[in-house]
């Protein structure tokens, strides 16, 4: 991969993303979401889309990765995360479909063919790499992965964001902002 | 390798292991010493009793009585019935009409549980909201309940019944032999006799009446034939219970995970250890569940000089290897340890090498609570020390080598020896009055992994 493009980076207004978290690629955080130091979002096979109202912890790796057989083909797939989803702490994922209230707990694995509709849970540890779509709603736990479906998604962290956004600012310093609605050159 | 060593008591626990009393091979760690017998002691050889039965999230105790009236399950806590994990209480605010004006609405606090694992609440089970936030759930009745009361009333009857009968056989007995003295005219004696009976027997007629044998359940003979949509229906595993969920909730066995409800926490048993020798205390918790100290805990590992192995050898047949072991005193005295050799035991099940131990006494340091604070220069010059046989002295532990021969072909290197130490009877001391703390001779019979042979 090419060494990180900053001008490709885009953040809307009143996200608060730490200088020390890696961003590679084209990538566009949307309003109101949090990146803690140390979280890697790289965007290797395409954009990266991430929407309002996200938490990304630390050591969260999001990765755009090439799918088989496109190795190489850059812009072949663009991942888009919704909003209001929780991504904690060692997570990875690679899945280009994340809809909107999912939360993926510590050290969880969501593997590039899972495509996650939106209130869904993936348990810490447990590694989803199957071919699918999730249901809605749908909570993986366990070290056997087993699965249930809940019956209200899980409750958005606004509270939680309120508290990340004036706290972080006293430790870390942030990325800049970029103006809004600039054209990419 | 030095943090292995170091942690080898609690990982590598079953390398070295002593010999109980009762014949059982375990680590020190799982070991006791009884202080009056001065005999180790396992799990397995001693009484255990039950002080009390706790709930384990909430730590309330109560009476074993009062733990079997209500299940051995605590009345407050709940665990979830998907995963096992414990509830726990979430707060919501609800609109709930006002009391003075219907049509405003005012916010109410409400609670509901929730599974911080799988996230089951109790709204997945259609359960509603409580108002209160510690319990009030209402548990549902048992479907059999009125059954399982009947028989259960029947069979206590039964056994009254069978009772009273033993009690009278016993009158019988005498009777007969009442007879026996009635031919040598000890008449008077019989008469008191015979009227006693007639006595009992009045009280037993009471007890005779054969109590209503409870009513049989007709066998099912017959089903209905299973509904077409099962075939043709798509099956939804996610509102399917498993198995174990439905044994969870034996009364209910719920087939539908919408019915699932909220389990109530098994109950644990804080409980001690009594040697059966002398039947004194070997451990003895706190009465309190809240508190994690021991009035009494007598474990081996306390008590005895404890073996280790200090580093991973290599070993290929009757080759001699040296190897070294740490032992390291527990005591507050300091103890002259002896390692005898076994002789003429060949068991290939626990000896496949020959050992050459240490033949001079080794002399432990006391156990010293300060001593990590010490740099360790003092300690070393008390001691003459042969340095072929002890290797390394660090506060109350030593290092000796000893050379080990295996004589198997292939497998594990196993050797057992004997280690004889003082020990101190603080207990006898106490009991005697005596100033200095009676010394005793102690031997145990220690087994080795030493690892696989080379090949």
């Amino acid at each position: 991969m090419a060494a990180p493009n900053k001008s490709s980076v885009k953040i809307a207004p009143g996200a608060v993303v730490c200088d020390e978290c890696e961003l590679i690629g084209d990538i566009t955080i949307g309003a109101r979401t949090v990146i803690h130091p140390k979280a890697r979002i790289i965007a290797e096979a395409g954009p990266v889309i991430i929407g309002e109202f996200n938490i990304i912890e630390e050591l969260v790796h999001i990765t755009n990765r090439f799918p088989d057989g496109a190795e190489g083909k850059k812009n072949s797939q663009v991942m888009v995360i919704g909003n209001n989803n929780v991504f904690e702490v060692g997570a990875q994922i690679e899945s280009t479909k994340v809809g909107d209230h999912n939360v993926i707990e510590s050290k969880a694995f969501v593997g590039p063919q899972v495509e996650l509709t939106s209130g869904c849970i993936i348990g810490a540890a447990c590694h989803v790499t199957t071919g699918e779509k999730l249901p809605e709603n749908t909570v993986i736990y366990g070290a056997k992965c087993h699965r249930r479906i809940q019956r209200e998604r899980p409750p958005a962290q606004n509270l939680q964001i309120d508290f990340l956004t004036k706290i972080l600012p006293n430790y870390h310093y942030l990325k800049k902002v970029s103006k809004a609605q600039s054209p990419p050159k | 390798m030095t943090s292995l060593t170091k942690m080898a008591t609690f990982m590598d626990v079953n390398l070295v292991r002593y010999l109980c009393t009762c014949g059982k091979r375990l680590p020190p760690c799982r070991l006791y010493l009884c202080r009056h017998c001065l005999k180790l002691r396992c799990a397995d050889c001693v009484q255990h009793e039950v002080d009390s039965p706790y709930c384990p999230n909430c730590l309330e105790n109560m009476p074993a009585s009062e733990a079997k009236l209500k299940k051995n399950r605590c009345s407050n806590c709940f665990d979830c019935p998907i995963c096992g994990h414990t509830l726990m209480t979430r707060a919501t605010s609800q609109m709930v009409p006002s009391s003075e004006d219907p049509s405003k609405s005012t916010p109410k606090k409400m609670y509901y549980m929730a599974c911080s694992f799988c996230r089951w609440t109790t709204r997945d089970g259609g359960l509603a909201d409580q108002s209160t936030s510690n319990g009030g759930w209402k548990d549902e009745e048992n479907p059999e309940a009125k059954r399982i009361n009947t028989l259960l009333e029947s069979y206590r009857s039964i056994a009254q019944r069978e009772k009273a009968e033993k009690e009278r056989k016993k009158y019988v007995k005498r009777r007969s032999h009442a007879g026996f003295q009635d031919r040598y005219g000890l008449t008077s004696v019989a008469m008191k006799w015979k009227i006693q009976p007639a006595m009992s027997n009045l009280s037993v007629k009471e007890t005779e009446k054969v109590p209503p044998a409870p009513e049989l359940v007709s066998p099912v003979e017959d089903f209905d034939p299973l509904p077409s949509e099962i075939f043709s229906d798509i099956v939804q595993l996610d509102k399917v219970t498993y198995l174990s969920h439905r044994l969870n909730a034996p009364e209910f066995q719920p087939p539908a995970t919408k019915d699932l409800r909220p389990v109530h926490k098994h109950l644990l048993v804080r409980r001690s250890l009594r040697c059966r020798e002398c039947d004194h205390n070997l451990s003895k918790p706190d009465f309190n569940p809240l508190s994690i100290k021991f009035k009494i805990q007598l474990i081996a590992l306390n008590h005895i000089p404890e073996i280790r192995i200090m580093a991973p050898a290599t070993f290929s047949v009757n080759k001699e290897t040296v190897v070294t072991f740490t032992l390291s005193n527990p005591s507050v005295y300091s103890t002259v340890v002896k390692l005898l050799p076994i002789e003429g035991d060949t068991d290939l099940d626990y000896m496949t090498a020959k050992v050459d131990l240490p033949k001079s006494d080794l002399v432990l340091a006391l156990h010293d609570d300060t001593a990590v604070y010490d740099d360790g220069t003092k300690a070393q010059q008390e001691f003459k020390d042969d340095p072929r046989v002890v290797v390394f002295r660090r506060a109350n532990k030593l290092g000796f080598a000893a050379k080990v021969t295996p004589f198997c072909k292939e497998g594990e290197v196993k050797v057992s020896f004997m280690m004889k130490h003082e020990f101190r009877n603080t207990a006898a001391a106490i009991q005697s009055e005596d100033k200095e703390p009676k010394l005793e001779w102690l031997e145990h019979r220690i087994f080795i992994n030493l690892g696989r042979i080379q090949l």
